[in-house]
Formats: structure tokens, C-alpha cells, sequence
């Protein structure tokens, strides 16, 4: 901004005239209230959440915006009314076997496509966009029929065994990263004798643990709040019910009042959030994993 | 193992010996059993769940199934049923296509707006990210049942607070009108994911991009124009594809808002299906029809011919985007 | 490997969906007897809806039939819906008795012989159909096919609040739709800002069992006619539809979504009848046990439900439904499992037991004679309902319960004013069409 002077006189900087000065502050003030004001709003439906799930039933249904007495009893009568630690159980064993399943089966994918050179390479990278962009209804049906065809309805399996054979959405997000790791770790790993198993098992996936464990949390998320999946396949069976199914018919099943329904709503959310403030900077950088390299 | 021998070596030209050529067969064979091994997973999943399906859903489209006995082949029926016998499908398509109209823009714009904010927020920009972030981490079902809850029109928090100022809610999940609104609200709740990516792209932009504008005499309008859009065009592209293709299989949310939102339950043990699309059908979606016809009425030849249509609109949308994002995507590096 | 690949793909769904028994249309047509239970010790399953206080009635009835039955073990799984139910009966695994709450479902289930056809059974061990009054035997069969049993049933009559009706000044519950429509008129109690605060009646569509199968009786309305056409734009259908219009624009439709969204949960404590937000309520035989239980000191009156003005003999019948029973074909012990089958449905303690404990209306005539039944002053109104001879049921469809909800579809908009009176006529051909084509596309293609 000012012009340099090559002469001793010392660089004086423009005195920031007093209106501009004020207007950018004004400014900063109006931008800090609208954030303030939005995270507000975001967090006010948490905070209603919590204050309903201390409430007695009759007040729920009242316009009382503050519990009183609170009810801190309505947790443990959750846990009476549903079997919760079942459907949290039975939503722990598919999240994680979808994971490891999703990790074993799309990293060596991911790997070929990125970092070997083969004939069809990216017609297959194309309908692995293809198979990404399919709503999930349109093949549903007949893999309801097949599965029901192998007796599996009712249990978790025909959630989980998909995941075991590659999932587009880690295939793609992986495959972008590894694009990004320079050939030379691959090539001296080549030159020194190694194998192609090899060099992804150990070379790559060291560098690329960032997408591993974004990749991973990204499925791991996926599952314990799916819905469609767990309604079709376990919703015949309550002893196989996962979290979102069991919450989507507490009220059903017990004609149930909103404030243990919000109870039950927030102990499902819990771990998911515990995670989350856990693994903060691992989850934001897989997020912009997403967006930034696609 | 050997390595190939001189690179470039052209066949004929030199006198490169047959054990050489014989080995480097042998390696492109085995590096391409390698991509096999590597690949074969993904080969057998794509077969068995994506390439059968969408063969036997083909067929399916053309029977009466109703699980419990054999498909009965019934030509076109289906697609006649489908374009001239069912009052219910044109809805479900015009609830979609609202949403995936209104709601997806909408997302982009408002994660766009408030990653701008953030992003010019001195301080606080780790809080601010996280309580953003909060709400995508809450599952659909739980999201969904807690803003049902919240928007009650007649005990619920909002319209509580919104008649102590003087103001008479709407009904909101209740009312036809405004059901599809209040979805989009819980849409919105939604949008941290987008937003933390814009967040990240908007940071990216070469500050003296901005400078340069600035210089210009550009404000901060012609300069989000011009400088901060085209720089980030590709991430917006990217969330209003995945916002489009999230819009074609929205179910979750429609599903448990119209089932809970719904006045009790004919019968005893509620039978909920039988309020999908409450209100007066505001929140069918084309999925949740799908659902309803295949696994509520016995017709999932129906379904399929259903899921088929899906399909077609979901390749031609897709494609219609991504052909035409050279229109609007500037070429990664931004303005030269 | 990918040409291989491809054949795969080109043989399964031969294989998925056609060859491998996919499902017999129908291998028991067979007369000869079905085999006895031979006595050896077996644990069977039994699918029900109930829950909480009902399902342990239902459970002390197993027991009793556990004792007379040392052999055979039940395993009762409750809160069971009929999705569950079809889902199991496709899946492959499902109980060796089902019951469900809906009768919706026994066209889908006796067409398509997912339930078995109970016939053989019935006539080699002397099960009279007689004994079932004609309208429990119209929801238990399909296309002349059984394939369910009925396990109590319900009817539907009119709940008041006494306390509120000597308030008022009202005498006698109301005969007439007319005088139902005064007497709620009276009855209403508005807050201060206009909103209803205590409703005479809530005549809304889909509000608690305010549903449009439960009218039809006492306008004398036909789902269909004998060739199985849809028949809603009939004169009877139109006339309820109009009471109905009358009274919830008196109320004002926002006025009363509002107050539906605030109502409690039917099947809770916070009911609004057992809580005194609701002066008159259609409700099941089945209420007066969970007043008993929720609201002991609620002072209420049962008659049977008001009727059409210009046909007052219709008075004293009311809609009836019921549960039923059934056998799914895939069943693994299917001797064992008629046996209880035949015990819920007809042995006279069992339906005594239900009956007192459920205060469900049993569906034998020696059940309703029977001596065991403990019919206090608000209940014996709903057997009086069961024996009239003006009580109808819904006829079961092909559809399952698609052209209920397809008709529930036009009447949320007619209610909400969205339908002008000169279009009612139309409107309701329209879902006629509409159930008709449900229909036709579920029937195609089969053999007449």
C-alpha cells in the first residue's frame, strides 16, 4: 500500500481513517450475532431434547418449556422399557463388521485403480460412480428376494456381507488419496524387491492412515444411523433390531410418552457424539477429504 | 523377480532376446493377476449386488410378485398401472422433485452463506465448526423424531416460544403445506457436512486472488462473484450432485415424520404404514411409495417397475449435471 | 473371468426367483386329513399384537392351554405387526401361529396361501363353522378359501363422559347423527384464544379409531359390491361424508389438527377421553378394560354408536372386527400349532378368560353364552352390539389394506376443505377407479 521510499525515512503507515475503522468493526460485530445466532438455532433442538427427556409425560405434552420436577429417572426406565443394550449391541457388531469388512475389501481396490496401470482401469472407475450414484431402492428388491431366498432375514447378515465385497463411496474417496501419494515411495519400493501386496499393505497404507480412519469413521457413522437397511432386514425380528429401528418403533410399541422417547433419542446419539469429539480433527479432515480432492 | 528390461525398448529394433520378451510377458501377466486378486472383491459385490439386481429387477418389473408365491409374468401391466391406473405416483414424483428443487439449492446456498461467515470469523472458528458439525452426526431416525417432537403445533417448543412474541405457528408437520417446509428445516439442521467442506474451499482460495480484486476496487459482493464462486465451482458441484442423488432416495426422514406425525392409530397395534405421506400425502416421496407398493400392498413386480424408472431418472440426472458442469466449473487453479 | 462373471449373473435370477420352490401356489388343495399330533414333546411359537398388560392375559390363557397340553411348550413373542408378519412368512422364518389385530391382511394371506387353508383341519376334527356369527366368518375367509380362525373381536360403540352430559343438560346418549352433532356442539369447551380446549366429538378422519370402516355400518355403506367393485360413490358413503364435513368445519379444521397434534397417545394414560379432553369418543369393547386400569374414577356411559337419521332401524349394530389366526405355510409344526390354534379360538374357558381379562368380545355363540363372563354395565352394551344383526365388517381385498388407505387419502383432503361438495360425487368415482386398478394389478395375469 505505500509506496517504498528508498530513503531512511521510516515506512509510516496511512492512519486507518476513524469511519472505516468503525464500519469494519460494526461489521465484524453484525457477522459475530448472525453466527452466534445460527449456533443458537443449531443447538436449540439438542437443548429442547435434553430438557424433554427429564420431563414426566403429562408435562411433555404441555406448553412447560422447563421440566420440573426433572425427571432424571425417565434413562432408566428407557433401559426397562426397551432392551436397548441389545439393539445397541446388535448396532455395534454391524457397525464394526461393516468397517473392518469395507477396509479389508476396498483398500486393495482403491489401490489398483490408483496406482497400477491396467487395460479397463477407468471404465471400472466408472461404474464404480455408477453403482455411488444408484438410490438404494432401485435394487432392493431383488436383493430382498435373494437374501430371503438364503434365510437371512431377520438377522444383521445381509447388512454386514455387502460390505465385505468393496463399497463405492471408500473405493472412490481412497482411490482419490492414493492418487495423491507421490509413484517414487511405490516405485523404490518396487526397485527394491517388493511386492505389489506389499508395497499397498505396508508402504501405502502408512502414508494414507489419514484415509483409513476417515474412511473408516465415514462407514463406521453410516452404519450405526441407518435406517432403510435395518428396517427391511431385522424389522421382523426384535432381538435383532438395531438402534434406529428400535427408536423408530418405541412409540409404537409402547404408546409411548416423548419424553422417554427423547430419552432413548438422545442415548442414541451419545456414542456417536463421544466418537465424534474423540476423533475432531481425524473427522474434519476425512470430511474435507470428501470434498476438496472430488 | 526381474525388472523389465530397457524401458522403451522397441520390439525388433534392437536385439532385445526372446528370454527377455518371455519374461516381460510374464510379468504384465502377473501384475495383471495381481489387479485380479486386488480387484476381485469388488468384482464378485458389483456382480452379485448391483449387476443381479438390476437384471432381476428388469424382469421382476414385468410380474406380479407378491413374495409369498411364485412372479407371475404379466407383460406391461406394471407400466400400464403405473402411467394410467395409479393416482398416487405423480404426486410422489411431484414430492420429490419439490424437494430436490427447493430443498437441495437451498442446502447449498445456506452451507455456502455460513461458511462464508465462518470463514471471515476471527475467533471462535473450531466452536463454531463443531456446533455446525453436531447435528449431521445425529442419526436421520432421531433427528427426525426430535424436530417432529419440537414442531408441534400445539404443545411444541417453537410454536410455544413464537406465541410468547405474538406469533401463531403453523401447523407444521401437520399441515400439507408445510410438512414439506418443515422437512426442509430438518435438511437445513443438516448441513454442517457441506458446510465444513466450503469451509476448507473458501480458505483455499489464494489470498491474492482476493487481493488483486481488492486492488480492483471489487467489493465483497463482486468479490464472492467473482473470485470466491469460481474457485470453488468444483466443490459446489460436488455437493449439489450428491445433494440430487440424496434427493432421489430421501426416505428416512419422510418415512418416520409422516408416521409419527400422524394423530394416533386405527386399530391397536398401530399399523403405521397406513399414515405414510401424512399429510394428505404431502410427504410421499417416491421411495416411500416404493416401499408402501411393494411391501405393504404385496406389489413388488410394481416396485421394480418403480425402481426401474428411478434408476433412468437418476442416470439422466446425473448426467445432465455432470455433462454441463464444464458450463459452470472452472478447471481446477481457479482464475489464471 | 469376466465372461464367467457374466454367466453367472445371466443364471441367477432363474435360479433366485424361479426353480427353487419359490413358493407353492397351492400343494395343500390335497382332502385327505392332515395328520394328527402325535404327542411327542414339541415347543411351538406364537406371534401376537399385544403388549404390556394384554400380552400377560394372553399369556396366563397359554398357560391354561399348556397345562391341558403337557406336550407342547409356547413361546410367545408379542408387539407383533402384520409387516412382521409378512416379513417372516417370506423370509422363511416364521412362528408356528400368527396372530394379527387387522383382518386387512387375510385376502393377501389366504390368496396367496402364504396362511394355510384351515379346511382339512376343521373337518377332520368337527370344527363348526357355524358356531362363528356370519360376520367373524366374512373376515376369516377369502375368494371361499379359510385361512384364519378368529380370536375375540372387537365392536365399536359410543363412550360419554356423564359427568359432562349432566352438565349439560343432556339426558340420553344421542340416537341420530343429528342429535350426535347437537349434543357435541354443546358439549365443546373452547379456551380463551378460540382453541378447543375440551371437544364434544372429534369427528377428524385418522384421529384414534375415528376411521371410515368404523362409520360405514351405521350409514349401511358397501366397500363393494357382489362382483367386487369398489363402490364408495354411494349414496350412504355420501351422506357420512357430509355429517362429517358439517361438524369439523363447525369446529374449524386447523382448530382441530391442532388440537388432535396435542391429544395424548391413544394407547396411553394421557388419552383424551380417560383425561377429560374428549366429552363422546368411538372407541373398541376393549377400552373399558384400560379405563378400568388408567382412569378407575372416570364416570362414562357406553351405548351403541348414532346412526344414519333416515335409517333408525340400524341403531343398535356397530362395526365389528376382530383378530385372527393363522398357520403359515412354512410353519415347522404344524399339528402342534392347530391344536392351540383350536383351543384360543373355541374352547369356552380360554375365550372366558380372554374375555374378562381383555374385555375383547368373544366370537363363539357358546363363548358369548358362556357363564365364566363377568359383563358389567359397560361392557354387555358391546355384546349386545356383537349379536345385532345390523353389525358389519369390511370385506377382506386382494390389496391388503390399500383400499383403505387409498379412500383415507381422498377424506384427509375432504376434510381439509380441499374438495369443493359439488366434486364429492366425482372425487369419490375416482377412488373407486383408483381401488379398482389396485386391484386389477394385483389380480393379473391369473387364471379366472
Amino acid at each position: 500500500m505505500a509506496t517504498a521510499v528508498p530513503v531512511s525515512r521510516p515506512l509510516v503507515r496511512r492512519e486507518v481513517p476513524r469511519e472505516i475503522r468503525r464500519r469494519r468493526f460494526l461489521v465484524a460485530v453484525a457477522e459475530h450475532s448472525v453466527l452466534i445466532g445460527l449456533a443458537i438455532a443449531f443447538l436449540a433442538p439438542f437443548v429442547f431434547i435434553v430438557l424433554t427427556s427429564v420431563m414426566t409425560d403429562h408435562q411433555s405434552l404441555s406448553t412447560n418449556l422447563w421440566p420440573q420436577p426433572a425427571k432424571f429417572s425417565n434413562y432408566s426406565q428407557v433401559f426397562k422399557d426397551a432392551p436397548l443394550l441389545t439393539y445397541a449391541g446388535n448396532t455395534f457388531l454391524y457397525a464394526t463388521l461393516a468397517t473392518v469388512g469395507m477396509l479389508i475389501s476396498s483398500v486393495p481396490v482403491a489401490y489398483a485403480l490408483a496406482c497400477m496401470r491396467w487395460r479397463g482401469r477407468n471404465v471400472v472407475f466408472g461404474l464404480v460412480l455408477v453403482s455411488m450414484m444408484l438410490p438404494p431402492q432401485v435394487t432392493v428388491v431383488p436383493q430382498y428376494v435373494m437374501w430371503s431366498k438364503l434365510h437371512l432375514i431377520g438377522t444383521i447378515w445381509p447388512l454386514v456381507l455387502p460390505n465385505w465385497f468393496g463399497d463405492a463411496f471408500s473405493i472412490f474417496l481412497l482411490r482419490q488419496f492414493f492418487l495423491t501419494i507421490p509413484r517414487d515411495y511405490a516405485d523404490a519400493a518396487r526397485v527394491d524387491g517388493l511386492g505389489e501386496f506389499r508395497i499397498m499393505a505396508s508402504v501405502m497404507t502408512r502414508l494414507a492412515r489419514p484415509a483409513l480412519v476417515a474412511v473408516a469413521l465415514f462407514s463406521f457413522l453410516y452404519a450405526w444411523n441407518d435406517f432403510f437397511g435395518p428396517l427391511l432386514y431385522t424389522g421382523e425380528n426384535q432381538g435383532h433390531w438395531t438402534l434406529s429401528v428400535g427408536l423408530a418403533q418405541f412409540r409404537h410399541l409402547h404408546s409411548v410418552q416423548w419424553n422417554l422417547t427423547m430419552a432413548a433419542t438422545l442415548l442414541f446419539m451419545a456414542p456417536v457424539i463421544a466418537l465424534f469429539f474423540a476423533a475432531q480433527k481425524k473427522f474434519v479432515e476425512g470430511v474435507n477429504l470428501t470434498g476438496v480432492k472430488g | 523377480m526381474t525388472v523389465s528390461g530397457v524401458a522403451g525398448a522397441r520390439p525388433g529394433a534392437l536385439a532385445v532376446a526372446p528370454e527377455r520378451r518371455a519374461a516381460k510377458r510374464k510379468a504384465q501377466w502377473r501384475r495383471r493377476r495381481m489387479v485380479l486378486l486386488m480387484m476381485s472383491p469388488w468384482i464378485v459385490g458389483f456382480t452379485v449386488f448391483f449387476g443381479y439386481p438390476l437384471i432381476a429387477n428388469a424382469y421382476l418389473s414385468f410380474t406380479h410378485y407378491d413374495l409369498l408365491s411364485s412372479p407371475r409374468w404379466i407383460g406391461t401391466r406394471n407400466y400400464d398401472f403405473m402411467f394410467s391406473g395409479d393416482k398416487q405416483i405423480w404426486p410422489a414424483v411431484k414430492n420429490t422433485l419439490w424437494f430436490i428443487a427447493i430443498a437441495v439449492p437451498l442446502q447449498v446456498i445456506f452451507a455456502f452463506g455460513v461458511a462464508q461467515i465462518v470463514a471471515r470469523a476471527r475467533s471462535g472458528v473450531g466452536f463454531f465448526r463443531t456446533v455446525f458439525y453436531l447435528p449431521t452426526l445425529a442419526p436421520p431416525v432421531a433427528a427426525t423424531l426430535a424436530f417432529v417432537f419440537l414442531f408441534n403445533p400445539a404443545t411444541g417448543p417453537v410454536n410455544t416460544i413464537l406465541s410468547k412474541i405474538g406469533i401463531e405457528g403453523p401447523l407444521w408437520f401437520q399441515s400439507p403445506s408445510w410438512s414439506k417446509p418443515s422437512l426442509t428445516l430438518l435438511a437445513l439442521w443438516g448441513v454442517g457436512n457441506a458446510m465444513i467442506i466450503f469451509l476448507a474451499a473458501i480458505l483455499d482460495v489464494p489470498k491474492h486472488l482476493h487481493e488483486s480484486a481488492e486492488l480492483d476496487g471489487a467489493g465483497w459482493f463482486n468479490r464472492m462473484r467473482y473470485v470466491t464462486l469460481p474457485s470453488i465451482s468444483p466443490v459446489i458441484l460436488f455437493s449439489v450432485v450428491i445433494g440430487v442423488i440424496q434427493g432421489l432416495q430421501y426416505f428416512d426422514q419422510a418415512y418416520v415424520a409422516s408416521t409419527v406425525a400422524a394423530p394416533g392409530a386405527a386399530g391397536n397395534a398401530a399399523d403405521s404404514s397406513i399414515n405414510l405421506g401424512y399429510p394428505e400425502g404431502s410427504t410421499l416421496m417416491y421411495p416411500v411409495l416404493l416401499y408402501q407398493q411393494g411391501f405393504r400392498y404385496f406389489n413388488m413386480g410394481y416396485a421394480a417397475a418403480m425402481s426401474i424408472m428411478l434408476l433412468l431418472v437418476s442416470l439422466v440426472v446425473t448426467l445432465l449435471i455432470v455433462r454441463n458442469s464444464n458450463r459452470w466449473v472452472h478447471a481446477a487453479g481457479g482464475v489464471k | 473371468m469376466r465372461r464367467s462373471a457374466l454367466a453367472i449373473a445371466a443364471l441367477l435370477p432363474a435360479l433366485a426367483v424361479g426353480a427353487c420352490g419359490g413358493g407353492g401356489s397351492g400343494g395343500n388343495s390335497s382332502s385327505k386329513a392332515p395328520p394328527k399330533y402325535d404327542g411327542k414333546p414339541v415347543t411351538i411359537t406364537l406371534w401376537h399384537g399385544f403388549t404390556s398388560r394384554e400380552a400377560g392375559i394372553l399369556n396366563g390363557v397359554v398357560k391354561d392351554f399348556e397345562r391341558t397340553h403337557p406336550t407342547i411348550k409356547v413361546k410367545t413373542v408379542g408387539g407383533v405387526t402384520d409387516d412382521k408378519i409378512v416379513a417372516a412368512l417370506r423370509g422363511g422364518n416364521p412362528p408356528d401361529v400368527a396372530q394379527s389385530f387387522s383382518t386387512d391382511n387375510t385376502g393377501a394371506f389366504c390368496g396367496s396361501g402364504g396362511w394355510i387353508d384351515l379346511k382339512p383341519y376343521m373337518d377332520r376334527d368337527k370344527v363348526a363353522v357355524a358356531q362363528f356369527p356370519k360376520a367373524v366368518q366374512t373376515y376369516t375367509t377369502f375368494d371361499g378359501k379359510r385361512c384364519a380362525l378368529p380370536m375375540m373381536a372387537d365392536v365399536y360403540g359410543l363412550y360419554y363422559n356423564k359427568d359432562m352430559f349432566k352438565k349439560a343438560g343432556i339426558a340420553s346418549p344421542p340416537k341420530t347423527f343429528s342429535e350426535l352433532t347437537a349434543d357435541a356442539k354443546k358439549l365443546t369447551v373452547k379456551n380463551g384464544d378460540g382453541s378447543i380446549k375440551v371437544a364434544g366429538f372429534d369427528p377428524t378422519f385418522g384421529f384414534y379409531e375415528s376411521v371410515h370402516a368404523h362409520y360405514a355400518p351405521l350409514f349401511n355403506a358397501q366397500w363393494q359390491d357382489t362382483s367386487g367393485k369398489s363402490t364408495l360413490a354411494t349414496d350412504p358413503w355420501m351422506k357420512l361424508l357430509r355429517w362429517q364435513k358439517d361438524l369439523v368445519d363447525w369446529y374449524g379444521y386447523g382448530k382441530l389438527t391442532k388440537f388432535n397434534a396435542g391429544a395424548g397417545e391413544e394407547f396411553s394414560a394421557s388419552n383424551a377421553f380417560e383425561k377429560g379432553k374428549l366429552a363422546m369418543n368411538m372407541d373398541g369393547e376393549f377400552r373399558t378394560a384400560f379405563i378400568a386400569d388408567e382412569a378407575p374414577h372416570l364416570n362414562y356411559g357406553v351405548a351403541p354408536m348414532p346412526v344414519d337419521d333416515s335409517q333408525p332401524e340400524l341403531y343398535g349394530g356397530g362395526y365389528v372386527t376382530g383378530n385372527i389366526i393363522g398357520i403359515p405355510k412354512t410353519a415347522k409344526n404344524k399339528a402342534a400349532a392347530w391344536e392351540l390354534m383350536k383351543y384360543l379360538a373355541t374352547d369356552p374357558h380360554a375365550l372366558a378368560t380372554l374375555t374378562n381379562g381383555l374385555k375383547n368380545v368373544p366370537t363363539t355363540a357358546t363363548g358369548l353364552k358362556s357363564p365364566e363372563i363377568k359383563a358389567d354395565g359397560n361392557f354387555q352394551p358391546f355384546l349386545d352390539i356383537f349379536e345385532n344383526e345390523h353389525t358389519q365388517t369390511n370385506p377382506p381385498t386382494a390389496i391388503g389394506s390399500a383400499n383403505q388407505e387409498l379412500f383415507q387419502n381422498f377424506l384427509a383432503k375432504w376434510q381439509a376443505g380441499k374438495v369443493p361438495d359439488s366434486q364429492l360425487a366425482s372425487g369419490l368415482k375416482g377412488v373407486d377407479q383408483q381401488i379398482d386398478a389396485q386391484i386389477q394389478n394385483a389380480t393379473a395375469g391369473q387364471a379366472p
